[in-house]
């Protein structure tokens, strides 16, 4: 186990070193400079380059980045002068992270109860009902909920809080909901089409077959079968929503590092795109690790291979 | 001498479909004695799993079982039991083996535990106790070093000792009723042998009662006391062993007896019974088996045949039997049968 965890992590550097290359010359096809304000004068621009070391050759700069990166420091932003990125993003990071861990644990628990309600139902109203509910979910996109919520829980009948964040925890009430459905949803169909196959298998029919109650045959047999494959699904879900919902951070003015992320875009601020991006791909990564190691907790199947 | 521990009276069972109603069994009757071992055979989708799971009460939702239906065990008609009763009944009082050992058990969970599950249910023992008598029920049905074994899961093990542990399970509550569908279709002929000893013995040392079902003649010799022969929902023919493997009545019994293979069949001699069995929503008036058999009379396509009785334990439900009937010559290989029973008989008397 633990030399597996070791290979693991090898092949995470290196799949972080060949991001950081990726990214670092797409960047450079992006058109215009990070400079482009009209104020700025050719010298003041030629010196600014020079500061942050834009005139030299690229391969370089893509040194320099490399051996810094490595050590930790990811420069600074353009945008926030004298703002180095590890700060910018160590401020932001944690608020986008717990909003997304709230919406991810809601989804999941949610996910997970309708699914096997869903399921235990089969055919029924109550599994049409969700069936529908489970559609909408998936269908419509979380900003579009938000802006819902907003309007009937933020205006119309105002029991939470419309904006802000850290303020109180009411605050993170509607964001967490709107980024909580479609995880749910997609948790939903998930667990319910896993648990229907689990419920039709013959080691459920010997279940049964050994007198024991339904309850116990879905909570000793059914469950735990088709929870291993919906762990595959978190591991990217839960990386997606950590590292911040844009749009939703814009509705309710959350200063997350989604928020962030966008606005270092049309600023061309190339620290903090590189920054964001190594995050992101980093708490994919190490999302996926997690639940491979959780499967294999849970997984017999595969934790003696 | 016969004393029946379940008595099958009249069993109906429907299945609503989007297609229609489909008559899975129709009229099935059969009494199983203590002690003894009775196989089913039939082609497939014959009905014997619908028989079986009927008598476990596990059957799918979409079943109806009409009130004339009765299923009799201990005094009470199963039929009628709540999904409560049900649950003492099932692994307690009859007991299930499946037929494919590398899909009957919990990847997930220990075998010791899956076969401790039942005794925790219906003995109310500790998990502790359960364990212990685990150990000495994966003893009983062979697997080598079991103490070393109890806590691996099912993947780490073969066909054949997952079937095993499978019938350990079946076995744990010590049931009066076994009920074995197919057990051995799935593993290869070697292991299927020693699991079928294996059930012999272990039937031996607890005098339980057994139902066989299966599709293959060839190995209910050895195994079964009677045999009953089902077709399209219905018992057709049922007998000892000697009788219906010597003496068999019905031509669907023979076309059974014909697509066996036994040590002294000429090779290519076997034969498949030609055609298919009929669409169960609408079974056909008359005998079912009609339209595929070369020896079917005129009444046959509109009336069923009764049951005729051979001797006290032998019945056949076919015309041929009616003393109006012409008679007919089965084919050789069945008529070689005859003649061996001709000198059994002589044997005996
Ligand atoms: N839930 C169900 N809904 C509709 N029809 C069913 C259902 N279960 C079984 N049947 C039908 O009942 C008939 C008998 O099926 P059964 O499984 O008992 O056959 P079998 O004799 O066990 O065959 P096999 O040798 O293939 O196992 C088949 O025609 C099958 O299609
Ligand atoms: S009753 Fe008629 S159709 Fe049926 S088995 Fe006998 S001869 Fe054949
Ligand atoms: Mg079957």
């Amino acid at each position: 186990m633990v030399k597996y965890i070791l290979k693991r992590l090898a092949l995470l550097i290196f799949t972080l070193f060949l991001v950081i290359t990726a990214t670092f010359f797409l960047m450079q096809i992006m058109p215009g400079t990070p400079f482009n304000n009209p104020k700025l004068t050719p010298q003041m621009i030629a010196q600014l380059n020079k500061a942050y070391g834009l005139d030299l050759p690229l391969w370089q700069q893509y040194l320099h980045y490399l051996v810094n990166a490595f050590r930790g420091d990811f420069g600074t932003s353009f945008q926030y002068q004298n703002q180095s990125v590890s700060m910018l993003i160590g401020q932001r990071l944690p608020i986008s992270a717990q909003l997304g861990a709230q919406a991810l644990v809601v989804g999941v628990i949610a996910g997970l109860l309708m699914g096997a309600a869903s399921a235990r139902n089969k055919n029924n109203k109550i599994d049409g009902l969700l069936g529908v509910v489970s559609t909408l979910g998936i269908s419509v996109p979380s900003f579009i909920l938000g802006i819902i919520f907003l309007y009937l829980f933020g205006f119309k009948w105002p029991l939470f809080p419309v904006s802000g964040w850290g303020d109180s925890f009411s605050q993170s009430v509607l964001p967490t909901l709107a980024l909580a459905v479609t995880p749910a949803a997609v948790v939903t169909r998930f667990v319910r089409s896993e648990m229907i196959e689990a419920l039709s298998s013959d080691y459920v029919q010997l279940a049964r077959a050994k007198g024991l109650s339904e309850k116990e045959v879905v909570n000793k047999h059914a469950y735990r079968n088709s929870m291993i494959p919906v762990l595959t699904l978190i591991g990217p879900m839960a990386a997606g929503l950590l590292t911040g919902s844009t749009l939703i951070e814009n509705i309710f003015s959350i200063p997350g590092i989604g928020q962030q992320f966008v606005s270092s875009i049309p600023t061309k601020d190339f620290p903090v795109i590189m920054g964001t991006t190594i995050v992101y791909a980093l708490m994919l990564m190490v999302m996926i690790l997690i639940t491979d190691i959780l499967t294999a907790i849970v997984d017999p199947r595969v934790r003696l291979q | 001498m016969s004393n029946p521990i379940l008595r099958v009276e009249n069993l109906h069972v429907n299945f609503n479909t989007y297609a229609g109603t489909v008559q899975a069994i129709r009229d099935v009757s059969f009494d199983l004695n203590q002690g003894e071992t009775l196989a089913i055979v039939g082609e497939s989708g014959s009905g014997k799993s619908v028989t079986t799971k009927t008598l476990m009460g596990l059957n799918a939702k979409n079943a109806v079982i009409p009130e004339n239906s009765r299923l009799l065990f201990k005094d009470k008609n199963l039929l009628e039991l709540s999904e409560e009763e049900w649950q003492h009944v099932r692994g307690n009082e009859i007991a299930m083996i499946f037929q494919d050992p590398m899909t009957s058990l919990d990847p997930t969970m220990k075998i010791g535990q899956q076969i401790a599950e039942p005794l925790i249910k219906h003995q109310e023992l500790s998990e502790k106790d359960a364990l212990a008598r685990a150990l000495e029920l994966m003893k009983g049905v062979g697997i080598p070093n079991a103490e070393e074994h109890i806590n691996d899961y099912p993947h780490q093990w073969s066909g054949g000792m997952r079937q095993r542990a499978v019938i350990a399970i079946a076995l744990a509550a010590d049931p009066e009723i076994l009920i074995a569908d197919e057990p051995t279709t799935a593993l290869d002929v070697t292991i299927q042998a020693q699991i079928l000893n294996l059930m012999k013995q272990l039937q031996k040392q607890s005098n339980s009662s057994i139902i066989f079902i299966t599709h293959d003649l060839g190995v209910v010799a050895g195994m079964a006391d009677r045999v009953a022969v089902m077709y399209a929902g219905k018992i057709v023919e049922y007998g000892t062993v000697d009788e219906i493997f010597f003496n068999p009545q019905h031509p669907y019994t023979w076309g059974l007896l014909n697509s066996m293979p036994t040590t002294d069949t000429a090779e290519g001699s076997l034969q498949a019974i030609p055609g298919t069995p009929p669409d169960l929503l609408e079974p056909p008036l008359g005998d079912a088996f009609a339209p595929r058999n070369s020896y079917a009379l005129a009444i046959d396509s509109k009336e069923e045949p009764p049951f005729f009785k051979i001797s006290d334990t032998h019945y056949a439900a076919t015309w041929l039997l009616d003393e109006r009937a012409p008679k007919v010559t089965p084919p050789a290989q069945i008529l070689k049968r005859w003649a061996r029973w001709e000198e059994l008989q002589g044997q005996e008397a």
